[in-house]
């Protein structure tokens, strides 16, 4: 229930400004790609890009065959903002189904039952509460299960956890981690954090300053699954500093 | 004492308004007594309810009929203005375009034009439902497109994911995201409705309303008759807020105003 995407020859400007140079890259279907790069490098975009939300100037992005559009026409593409962005009117349940009730022509043949997303995600108390009764970590919450209700082979997230402080965010990962064992799909994931980028990836991609491009592509093999406890490895610890080592040769053109 | 938390705001809540109420009808009663204020001028509190009694049925009849008034011409500009706006927020071509013809209805006196409209409707409800719903117009039309404007960009983004058609955008997020400016508008409009239909009565030959009532009462320098339609005015617009402020709870009880800081 993933898949993959293509991306070719990928540019984007607005106006004069360059934002993403001819990118191609292909992100394997059922794995975890993530974003990293000075903040305005063009991270962002290029995830608009993938999600139809942004048409770029040249080149395409192709999902498993079909296009954005088409994806985003069917229901087979979740996105998972920065600002939760949820319905004030509406109940933690009723902002986790909405978008199975949005474009409702189109339902997802399969999908996991959003009651019991909000159960995995430890919600159940709060059904009937409306975002403003919950804090940043719960508004969070409700945001993923939104984007899992889809079911759909392709989640899209645009640095979900930014604006959790330090300890929630953690435990956002984890149950990041958790949610995707149960319900795998093709991630892509746009980040500043470094450890979070580490913990959660196949693979990492490390931006350049705008224009975006590639400056380093590294897999990440750590085993899975990934419990909280790996942070303390040497192996993570490793896999963190090679990604700072690159990401400060990214912005301030060391080679490396 | 009880220290319960409640007490001291409830106190405040409902006892305070009351007793700011009667020490202005007091001093307003103790004005008119002891510097013996001609009636036309300013009638006393206790002459006011003393008119109302001889004729309570009339003026409950003629309360009727300029809510009636008010509440069409009020209706009405919100179902225009909801359309409208929806047309506007998708159209800014459309929107810079009709945003002067509303600002000069805003800002046209109606009064002025009052006797105009009566010529061109005729006698009885049609003029009251139409300045009414004019002068409220513009008001609603602002509100519904900012409103809807100010979605957030977040949901926006989110609903546009899932290509949600252009009628559920409407229906699920930018009309639910125009209720608060809404209920704003309409807090101020339901007055000014009030006042619109009144003027409207007084002038388009016809008996009907407190308007009517007002008109021949300042004709004949009836001073009490005139602040018994004065005080009927106060308690319709009293009641439409009331109104408003209970939708305003059961609708909006999500949004950050219907909350105790």
């Amino acid at each position: 229930m993933s898949v993959a995407v293509e991306i070719r020859g990928v540019s984007k400007s607005f106006g004069d400004l360059q934002v993403v140079q001819r990118l191609d890259l292909d992100i394997a279907a059922g794995s975890f790609l993530s974003l990293v790069g000075p903040s305005g490098c063009g991270k962002s975009t290029l995830l608009r890009m993938i999600a139809g939300l942004e048409e770029p100037t040249a080149g395409t992005v192709t999902i498993g065959g079909a296009s954005p559009a088409e994806l985003r026409r069917t229901k087979r593409l979740a996105v998972v903002p920065q600002q939760p962005g949820l319905l004030p009117w509406r109940t933690v349940a009723e902002n986790a189904r909405l978008l199975l009730e949005i474009n409702h022509r189109h339902q997802p043949s399969h999908h996991p039952d959003h009651l019991e997303l909000l159960d995995e995600v430890g919600l159940t108390d709060f059904l009937g509460a409306y975002p403003h009764e919950l804090s940043g970590g719960m508004r969070q919450r409700v945001a993923l299960v939104r984007g899992f209700a889809l079911g759909a082979p392709l989640v899209l997230m645009d640095e979900p956890f930014a604006a959790l402080d330090e300890i929630t965010r953690s435990e956002m990962r984890d149950l990041l981690a958790r949610l995707l064992e149960r319900h795998p799909a093709t991630v892509v994931f746009v980040t500043h954090s470094i450890s979070e980028a580490a913990f959660l990836s196949d693979r990492v991609l490390v931006f350049s300053p705008r224009p975006a491009r590639v400056t380093a592509d590294l897999e990440v093999a750590l085993p899975r699954p990934r419990p909280p406890e790996l942070e303390d490895t040497p192996a993570f610890v490793d896999v963190c500093a090679d990604l700072r080592h690159r990401l400060h040769g990214a912005m301030y053109g060391a080679t490396s | 004492m009880s220290n319960r938390p409640g007490s001291a705001s409830r106190r405040r809540r409902v006892v305070a308004p009351i007793v700011g109420i009667f020490v202005f009808l007091a001093v307003w009663e103790g004005f008119v007594q002891l510097r013996d204020v001609r009636p036309f001028v300013l009638t006393a509190p206790s002459d006011i309810l003393g008119y109302l009694g001889k004729a309570p049925g009339d003026f409950f009849a003629a309360s009727l009929i300029t809510t009636r008034h008010a509440l069409v011409g009020f209706g009405g500009a919100l179902v225009v203005a909801l359309l409208l706006g929806s047309l506007l927020v998708a159209s800014p071509f459309a929107e810079r375009a009709t945003q002067p013809v509303l600002v000069l209805i805003q800002v046209a006196p109606f009064v002025a034009y009052i006797s105009s409209i009566v010529l061109w409707l005729g006698a009885g409800d049609p003029p009251a439902y139409f300045t009414t719903g004019l002068v409220c117009l513009p008001a609603f039309v602002f509100a519904t497109v900012s409103g809807m404007r100010g979605a957030d960009p977040a949901s926006r983004e989110l609903f546009a994911s899932v290509d949600a058609p252009r009628w559920e955008v409407m229906w699920r997020l930018r009309l639910p995201s125009s209720m608060p400016s809404l209920f704003t508008t309409a807090r101020y409009s339901i007055g000014l409705a009030l006042i619109v239909s009144y003027l409207v009565e007084g002038s388009n030959f016809s008996d009907e309303g407190l308007g009517a009532i007002g008109k021949r009462a300042a004709a004949s320098n009836v001073g009490d008759a005139l602040w018994a339609t004065v005080f009927c005015m106060v308690i319709l617009g009293t009641l439409g807020l009331g109104l408003i402020a209970l939708l305003e709870r059961w609708l909006l009880h999500w949004h950050a105003s219907q909350r105790a800081i």
